[in-house]
């Protein structure tokens, strides 16, 4: 392996390099579906039940040497513990969640946080510096991308359009998002200015499925750890899109599918000859699966 | 088919992709037309991003 081999006339081998020096950020840039996702979820949650509450995203996407790329997000989770002054994300159903968007994605990384603020305040707080500043030290480039979101802009000004009152500043309707960085030492947050790019939301395909999401992903989450190439789809159910799971058993190319569409749990076993219900009703999917391997190990 | 030997620099990219590879499943890439080294995707772990999000502090 220490040659390198190439037919006719030896050439240099250009390597690229396996992890790029980062500089500080300078800017961070969103696709256009995840600024439309951020806008739209905000004001869904403000005009929902629990609008009183702060609300956020998780952010992924590509790091580059001074910039932050944002691909996509993923919601608190309905198991987030909220009120007016503070909002502890879900993170169990966010860390499945990221599971399943990076599958086709792995380069995808942790770029940072969301979070709304029930009045004016377009600034992180004191109580989340607390936090936030301790967090980034294990981040990528020891830096944290945190965006503020606030309800007090004059819609009247653009009406259906988005303007920026500052380079780190998005308004839309009343809704804005002020971003900031900040990096491991820094005594404050550094605005940081914000550009828009034609660019998915790689997480916007958990949306139809996420009640799915939320109900099995710590069990999901395990099974994913502990049992190898495991993936996951979102498909059309017999009613709605479905959540599927697939585990490889590794002969005769069969493989166990697990379909969840809303509290229902079906398993197949997929076979050459085609797929074959299971008569088996249980809702711990990773009971289920568990099950459905020994009962195949014992044929 | 000619043969020479790698920089230092190339092998030590070599081995840091190999390890990669063999510690954390990431991909190692190869010129598709002389069978080369390329380098490594810039992938990152699951359990990295997983970490990451699990200790995402309360905001205020």
């Amino acid at each position: 392996m220490a040659l390198a081999l190439r037919r006719g006339t030896a050439t240099r081998v250009k390597p690229r390099p396996v992890s790029v020096p980062l500089a500080p950020l300078q800017r961070v840039v969103l696709g256009d579906e995840v600024s439309r996702v951020l806008f739209s979820e905000y004001l869904a949650h403000q005009m929902s039940d629990r609008g009183g509450e702060e609300t956020g995203w998780v952010l992924l996407g590509l790091r580059r040497v001074d910039e932050a790329i944002v691909l996509a997000t993923i919601p608190a989770g309905a198991g987030r513990v909220a009120d007016q002054g503070h909002v502890k994300f879900d993170s169990a159903v966010q860390a499945f969640a990221s599971r399943v968007v990076r599958q086709r994605h792995k380069q995808l990384t942790m770029l940072g946080v969301v979070h709304t603020h029930p009045g004016s305040l377009r600034h992180p707080s004191s109580g989340d510096y607390r936090g936030d500043i301790r967090w980034v030290a294990n981040q990528k480039g020891q830096e944290g991308v945190f965006g503020i979101g606030t309800a007090d802009a004059n819609p009247e000004l653009n009406p259906g359009i988005s303007w920026k009152p500052s380079a780190n500043v998005q308004c839309l309707g009343e809704l804005c998002l002020s971003w900031y960085v900040l990096g491991k030492g820094d005594r404050t947050y550094r605005p940081l200015p914000v550009e828009l790019s034609i660019g998915p939301d790689l997480g916007s395909c958990l949306r139809p499925v996420w009640k799915e999401i939320e109900l099995h992903a710590t069990r999901l989450d395990q099974l994913a750890r502990v049992v190898g190439h495991v993936t996951f789809e979102i498909v059309p159910g017999q009613q709605q899109p479905a959540l599927t799971m697939t585990v490889p058993i590794g002969e005769d190319d069969r493989e166990i599918r697990v379909e969840m569409e809303g509290k229902a749990v079906r398993y197949r076993l997929l076979t050459p000859d085609g797929p074959l219900a299971a008569d088996l009703h249980e809702d711990r999917v990773d009971v289920g699966v568990f099950l459905m391997l020994s009962e195949l190990a014992a044929r | 088919m000619d043969f020479r030997p790698m920089t230092e620099t190339e092998r030590k990219t070599l081995v840091s992709a190999l390890r990669g590879n063999a510690q954390d499943g990431l991909a190692v890439l190869m010129d598709r037309q002389t069978t080369s080294f390329l380098g490594t995707a810039e992938e990152v772990p699951d359990e990295e991003v997983i970490n990451a999000i699990r200790s995402v502090p309360s905001h205020y």
